[in-house]
């Protein structure tokens, strides 16, 4: 499988209550394409900071990171965020005056990526695929439950047509069953459309499933 | 789903919000209209009513500074030397004022009372009235003669008014006043060289049975025994003028005029005569030569008449024809403040244009006072619109930095967030303003009206009461302004909402919500979307 992201000697620090605090110390790590990968860590390790740093939302203090072998600063954050990845959120982060199908199509606006005429339609359809019927497409997200909402969410990452998937605790908010369910779409995500997903957890369940575990600890990543 | 149409849902959905910032704007919009159409309708109905005053400048002495500035002479030498140099308007002025294009024609006018030959050759036109009955009892003209002793004799009434200009045209036939009705007005080459030509009245003309060409006789005096003791013959105040011109008027003097009875054959306006000042001069000269030279004769003593300089002669013409001012007429009443502004720095320090504005800008007073409360609270309330709606959109974006933060984490540029911001601000704005538009509309005439009433009962204004209380005729008036009042100013004021005032709204509107949007602006483009995302997990 050929390498879709990679991490160079990455390191990132804060200053907090007049200390410095290094999260991650000359980090390096390769992402195959089409393989789900889960990051596992105690609290406070960092996991969700390097999930910022390599989604693009923040830069790390030195190092690189390359995206299909190209170095995301060349590409652009905002370009980055908008045409390579999707983020799933562990609270969906779904825009609330907007229809469940509404914000999927808002994902597709943005990107620069070719997308399928009728995108309405793909909308539709990419929300039946994850269980959301039509009647319930046209609904406010808020009257959607937490599992319909993460996987508007998951529908909404794939809406962009990109192969690099991360997700914050996406099942943190979940029951078993919703999870498992969850679970079970991003490996099908990964296997059969040969997307790569990354998913930071404390769930062992979601760990399990995943093709990869790797552990971040001491500002480093391990494979597990 | 582009920022356009996301602005839209948003303004659709959040309905509570989108009425209340509605309702704000609404307020707003109702407040800037009256504003708006008050500070509107004072400065129309100041135009409107400048309109309707005729374009006059007068360029004249200024007195009170002549005054002022003799005050502050101490040596009665070089006081009686200042006299003697009385400030005059300058022709050069009025020649340099004709230059420029605003100008349409110039009025420096002399009157004089002038008869007919011994012979009453031209009969004047009669009005039938009692004075006309009464002609020989008109009292004693008195003089001096050699030896001292006073004499006197009958006076003799004269029957025609002649008044005569130093520029071609007068202000009195380009308003319609007076028109031609065969042959032309007097031009630049005859009053150059100072021709005997006049123009009369029609109902002269076919009084005397007189056409264009053909010549009338005039005495510009009656032969008094003072006359004839100075030498002077009938062929001196005689003269042949050639008719070149016949007006009609739209001032009759009628019977239902308080004056007419009492009228002089030339204070009926049928029996006044144009012609140019130079011709005048020429008229009078032969007579008033031979009359300074018997007065020098008289009175050896007499610097005055000693002074070849005083002696009338063609030499000394434009020395002797003093203007006392120069009534300019321009092409547009509304031209008249700039083009004094213009000029005004470019006169000596004792001559001065006249707008002749004060009356029309004492009335206009409780106007201007209105339009610049008005034009204070349009600026106090967009002011204050900007202050409250810059801080209703920077405290909506705190609630907002959720979706701010899921905006710019699939990729939405900060441009395009704040650029949604600024339609879901004007969207709500142009509802408001339109709603305001038609309220407006319907309430500011009735405050515009009521203000204006409070107003001038505030303002004292007293318009002066014409002691004479009927249609005093004076032919020697030259006066040329016109007559306001604050009624004349008050009818022209309309509050309406014009188009241009909703322009104005609306572009005011979209101005008061980019500013608003500036500073919330600077908030997002300060968010991080990592820390907004962290915040909220």
């Amino acid at each position: 499988m050929s390498e879709i992201l990679k991490l160079e000697n990455i390191n990132y620090s804060y200053i907090d209550g007049g200390y410095e605090r290094q999260i991650l110390k000359d980090l390096s790590y390769s992402f195959e394409q089409g393989k789900f990968y889960t990051i596992l860590g105690p609290s406070g390790s960092g996991k969700t900071t390097l999930l910022s740093i390599i989604a693009g939302l923040d830069t790390p203090n030195s190092g690189e990171i390359w995206f299909e072998g190209k170095n995301i600063k060349e590409i652009g954050l905002h370009k980055f965020r908008r045409n390579a990845i999707s983020i799933v959120f562990q609270q969906y982060n779904l825009i609330s005056y907007l229809t469940a199908v509404e914000n999927v199509l808002l994902a597709m606006s943005e990107t620069d990526n070719e997308l399928p005429k009728g995108r309405k339609n793909v909308a539709y359809n990419l929300l039946q695929r994850f269980g959301i019927v039509r009647s319930k497409a046209d609904r406010m997200v808020n009257q959607l439950s937490g599992g319909e909402q993460q996987r508007v969410a998951i529908a909404r990452s794939l809406a962009s047509n990109v192969n690099l998937i991360f997700a914050d605790e996406p099942t943190g908010n979940l029951d078993t069953a919703t999870e498992k369910e969850i679970i079970g779409i991003f490996k099908e995500l990964s296997h059969e459309f040969g997307k790569t997903i990354i998913v930071v957890t404390h769930s062992d369940t979601v760990s399990a499933m995943s093709d990869q575990r790797i552990l971040l600890k001491d500002g480093k990543l391990t494979d597990l | 789903m582009n920022f356009i149409n996301r602005a839209f849902k948003n303004v659709t959905r959040r309905l509570s919000k989108t009425i209340l910032l509605v309702l704000t704007f609404f307020l707003i919009g109702n407040l800037v209209i009256i504003g708006l159409g008050i500070s509107s309708a004072s400065k129309s109905a100041k135009i409107l009513t400048r309109q309707k005053m005729r374009a006059v400048v007068t360029y004249q002495v200024d007195y009170e500074k002549v005054w002022r500035y003799a005050d502050t002479i101490e040596d009665e030498d070089e006081l009686q030397k200042f006299y003697e140099n009385y400030p005059r308007v300058k022709v050069e002025d009025v020649t340099e004022f004709l230059k420029d294009e605003r100008v349409k024609m110039a009025n420096s006018i002399s009157s004089n009372m002038w008869y007919s030959d011994e012979n009453n050759s031209l009969d004047f036109v009669h009005l039938g009235n009692t004075r006309e009955e009464n002609m020989d009892d008109t009292g004693q003209s008195c003089w001096y003669d050699e030896s001292g002793a006073m004499q006197c004799e009958t006076y003799k009434e004269p029957i025609f008014f002649v008044k005569s200009n130093m520029y071609p045209g007068m202000i009195e036939f380009e308003d319609g006043d007076y028109q031609i009705v065969s042959g032309r007005f007097y031009n630049q080459d005859e009053i150059d060289n100072g021709s005997m030509v006049c123009v009369i009245s029609q109902n002269l003309a076919a009084t005397n049975n007189v056409t264009v060409g053909d010549e009338i006789v005039l005495a510009t005096s009656y032969m008094s025994t003072y006359m004839k003791q100075s030498g002077v013959e009938a062929s001196d105040i005689e003269n042949s003028f050639e008719v070149i011109g016949i007006y009609s008027h739209n001032n009759p003097l009628t019977p239902d005029n308080s004056n007419y009875d009492y009228a002089s054959p030339y204070e009926n306006p049928d029996n006044m005569i144009f012609m140019p000042s130079t011709t005048v001069y020429m008229a009078q000269l032969p007579a008033n030569e031979k009359t300074f030279d018997y007065y020098a004769q008289m009175y050896p003593e007499e610097e005055y008449y000693q002074n070849p300089d005083n002696r009338p002669s063609i030499e000394n013409m434009d020395k002797n024809m003093n203007i006392d001012n120069v009534t300019l007429l321009l092409d547009d009443p509304l031209n008249v403040d700039q083009f004094v502004e213009d000029h005004q720095n470019s006169l000596s320090q004792f001559t001065s244009l006249d707008a002749n504005n004060d009356e029309f800008n004492r009335l206009a007073k409780p106007l201007d006072t209105l339009s610049m409360y008005a034009n204070f609270i349009v600026w106090l309330v967009v002011i204050n619109a900007i202050v409250i709606i810059t801080l209703v959109t920077a405290l909506t974006l705190k609630t907002r930095e959720y979706e701010i933060g899921v905006l710019l984490s699939v990729g939405a540029s900060k441009l395009k967030v704040i650029a949604q911001f600024f339609i879901e601000l004007a969207i709500v704005a142009i509802i408001g303003f339109t709603m305001a538009v038609v309220s407006g509309s319907l309430i500011s005439r009735q405050i515009g009206n009521k203000v204006l009433e409070a107003q001038i009962a505030s303002s004292e204004i007293n318009e002066e009461e014409d002691d004479y209380g009927y249609n005093y005729i004076d032919p020697w008036s030259t006066d040329y302004t016109t007559d306001i009042t604050l009624d004349d100013l008050v009818s022209e004021y309309e509050v309406t909402v014009s188009p241009l005032i909703i322009a104005e709204i609306y572009i005011l509107g979209l101005g008061i919500v980019l500013i608003s949007v500036i500073i919330p602006s600077f908030m997002i483009m300060r968010y991080n979307p990592k820390k907004i995302l962290m915040n909220q997990n």
